[in-house]
């Protein structure tokens, strides 16, 4: 089982009547009043009381509940301003030794869909850094962005050293065979894990849904439905989220995951590994060409859901062009305020994808349209685009 | 199915939303078998049906508008007594066999009361608007709101054309909420044309459509040093005011005031406008708006017009909000991808108000009481 851990840096409004006014410094972009409200009803509706139903089962499974965590730099920098006591309870669980650690972009940016990589490469240095500063750990496996996966991006994390990168189980790439076994690239020394996404999404999104065949979810229905699934491994990704956020408790999730280790360690041939534990344990099957990006998000499991429309691809060209400039001045401060633009919820708030996915985008997003969201990431850049000249 | 429609507008004459629906709901009735007797005053204007189950029939004449207020008029002692006489005049010439009687808004709503009792049919009231929405919310009238209460609690059955406009008629008039049913308005698309610089305002010039609110904005987009035109489409006891005011705000050079256009200029003025503005104080729909989503051109409503709540891919402002209303108008012009996106994905939406559905929805609250 792996969590995706994240939050992003919210924008405040921001008109084009402040573009390039005097009074509009870099720090006026970022909403830390709504950052804030946010996090602190998340810490407390999911990251305490799962740390804390976690760090109970490895203790109660003498360590053989096993799991991993992504944990991006904008959700550290949060806990380090708003709440250390979320990012202590990290280190918790992470002594216990049953718990491993992924690397990812700082930011949770696009950066990997660069012209090249040299921005990415820096971005996931700094990840590298901060786990580095505060779990003194070396993560060997890597995640990208939402699971954005393609041979150019495995190429360069196989050159970076990591030993296994993760990406989306998604027929496209895999056709005929089975998520379930750990594969390599065709042009990179690197095993790649595949999410079931199947039953991770029974979890994540079908959890709940009264007209979803499945439902009511048990832990031992759902043990029993991994201990018949075919080949080595069965891998669960999803948003640390689902526990209390986007599954309320009263759905009952907590008690879901507080039965899971015990029903599934209950067959005989099941038990949980960690990212690395898995890399290290299974031998590649086979080989996957992935010449066109994908990701684990919405229905197309493609960059659609940030790259889908003209307003995104606008503000992603702006983008890039701001940090070619920034690049060449070299202001430190700018480069910054940059880098947090460059998570990828800015440009997921602005997708205008169909009717199904644009309800879990509404979901997510605070503004009251993707076109809002567009008018006011754009004015951002824009001023940011003149304080780079 | 045979029903007696009472309307006030029809076109070729039109001076509201009123004109349009029902223009659009008897001709898709119709189509779908449903026989329709629509009464309306006789005006200058011959209106007509090619088809063979709609009759147009004109019933005498009368001096009032539906959006008139006693206030304005010259005739303000005649008013209430013309309202009356015409009521009389509709009760006395809707004969027939009838399955039902349909009336729009408050005018014919004596009249549709009457019939009721006379005939023993039921009776289905469309709200369009109510005196709260036309008053802006300032002085409503009460005059009109016992019309339109005594209307709406002898109805068996009310359409309201907004949860929006529901909900007023639950709160401000008493009327219990499972007699409501809510049916959005829809529209002919009008197809694209040819795109100018120009920022549009298209409605009637009177307080409920909030035509000083986008002259204020207009100020803020040219302050900010837009090279746009702004037009302001349309008639109203405001227009000698606005036409003042632009003066004053010193932007008269870049604001035109078209007075009222014929059918074939407001459809022209839709296409080319690069922007459609609708800041209305209280809108129950806005069918304008749906009209120029339909011409191509991205539209920006006040948050509680009931096109806001049923229409995805338009901007949304408060209409006092005049700063983001001008943000929203400058993103536009200079945002080509917003534009481009905001044109065709609301095109792609447009398909889906149909007068096709409204005339099904209508039929079913049809059914509910024959």
């Amino acid at each position: 089982m792996y969590f995706e851990v994240h939050q992003p840096m919210r924008l405040n409004h921001f008109s084009v009547f402040n573009i390039g006014a005097d009074h509009a410094s870099q720090s006026n972009y970022f909403n830390q009043k709504l950052n804030h409200e946010i996090f602190k009803k998340v810490a407390k509706k999911c990251y305490l009381p799962t740390n804390n139903l976690l760090l109970n089962l490895i203790n109660e499974f003498d360590g053989k509940f096993r799991l991993s965590f992504s944990i991006t730099g904008t959700f550290v920098e949060y806990c380090e301003q708003f709440m250390p006591s979320v990012i202590d309870s990290f280190k918790e669980l992470f002594a216990t030794g049953a718990v491993d650690l992924i690397e990812e972009t700082y930011f949770h940016s696009l950066s990997s869909l660069y012209d090249n990589l040299d921005e990415f490469e820096e971005q996931v240095k700094m990840h590298r850094q901060m786990i580095k500063r505060i779990f003194n750990y070396e993560p060997r496996v890597f995640r990208n962005t939402e699971a954005i996966y393609d041979n150019r991006i495995a190429k360069k994390v196989g050159d970076m050293g990591y030993k296994g990168i993760i990406t989306e189980g998604t027929e496209k790439v895999l056709h005929w065979r089975s998520p379930n076994y750990v594969y390599m690239p065709v042009n990179a020394n690197i095993k790649v894990l595949l999410r079931n996404y199947s039953l991770s999404d029974d979890i994540g999104f079908r959890f709940s849904s009264r007209n979803w065949p499945g439902f009511p979810l048990t832990a031992d229905k759902y043990a029993g439905w991994i201990s018949q699934a075919d080949g080595d491994l069965v891998n669960l990704f999803m948003d640390y989220e689902t526990f209390g956020e986007h599954q309320w408790t009263e759905t009952g999730i907590f008690d879901f995951l507080n039965h899971l280790p015990r029903e599934v360690l209950r067959h005989e041939y099941l038990d949980f590994v960690t990212v690395s534990e898995a890399v290290d344990r299974y031998q590649t099957v086979g080989e996957i060409d992935v010449p066109w990006a994908i990701s684990w998000a919405d229905e197309d499991r493609d960059v659609s859901t940030w790259l889908g429309n003209d307003m995104q691809v606008a503000c992603f060209n702006e983008l890039k062009n701001i940090g070619r400039k920034l690049k060449e001045v070299g202001n430190d401060d700018l480069i910054n305020t940059w880098r947090r633009l460059q998570t990828s919820d800015h440009l997921y708030y602005v997708s205008t994808k169909g009717f199904e996915d644009g309800n879990v985008h509404a979901y997510f997003s605070h503004y009251d349209s993707p076109y809002d969201g567009f008018i006011n990431y754009m004015n951002v850049l824009q001023d940011l685009k003149e304080k780079a000249i | 199915m045979k029903i007696a429609m009472i309307g006030w507008e029809y076109p070729p004459f039109k001076a509201g939303g009123l004109g349009t629906h029902c223009y659009g709901l008897t001709r898709s009735l119709a189509d779908r078998d449903v026989s329709v007797d629509f009464y309306m005053p006789k005006t200058k204007h011959n209106a007509n049906s090619d088809k063979n189950n709609l009759v147009i029939k004109e019933v005498g004449e009368t001096e009032i508008f539906p959006y008139d207020r006693p206030e304005d008029r010259e005739i303000p002692g005649q008013f209430f007594e013309s309202v009356y006489r015409y009521n009389d005049l509709i009760a006395e010439k809707v004969k027939g066999n009838y399955d039902l009687i349909h009336c729009h808004d408050w005018l014919t709503m004596k009249a549709g009361v009457a019939l009721k009792e006379k005939m023993g049919v039921p009776l289905v009231i469309s709200v369009h608007s109510t005196e709260y929405d036309r008053s802006g919310w300032l002085y409503p009238n009460d005059w009109f709101i016992n019309i339109e209460k005594e209307g709406m609690e002898k109805a068996d059955r009310i359409i309201a054309v907004s949860h929006f406009t529901k909900r007023v008629i639950v709160d401000k008039y008493g009327i219990n909420p499972d007699k409501i049913s809510v049916v959005h308005n829809a529209v002919y698309p009008l197809g694209e044309g040819e795109k100018q610089n120009i920022v549009l305002f298209l409605g009637r010039l009177t307080i409920q459509k909030g035509p000083e609110f986008f002259l204020k904005a207009a100020k803020k987009v040219l302050e900010h040093g837009e090279n746009t035109r702004f037009v302001v489409a349309g008639m109203g006891d405001m227009f000698p005011s606005l036409i003042d005011k632009a003066v004053d705000m010193g932007i008269s050079n870049n604001v035109i005031f078209t007075g009222l256009l014929t059918e074939e200029e407001v459809e022209h003025i839709y296409r080319i406008a690069s922007v459609y503005v609708m800041p209305s104080v209280s809108e129950p729909f806005g069918i304008t708006a749906l009209e120029a989503i339909s011409a191509g051109t991205p539209t920006i409503v006040s948050k509680t017009a009931g096109v806001a709540e049923a229409f995805k891919n338009c901007l949304r402002v408060d209409f006092w909000d005049t700063d983001e209303m001008a943000n929203k108008i400058i993103s536009l012009l200079r945002y080509d991808p917003l534009h481009k996106t905001l044109a065709r994905e609301g095109k792609r939406e447009i398909d889906l108000f149909t007068w096709e559905r409204v005339a099904d929805k209508t039929i079913d609250v049809y059914n509910g009481v024959i």
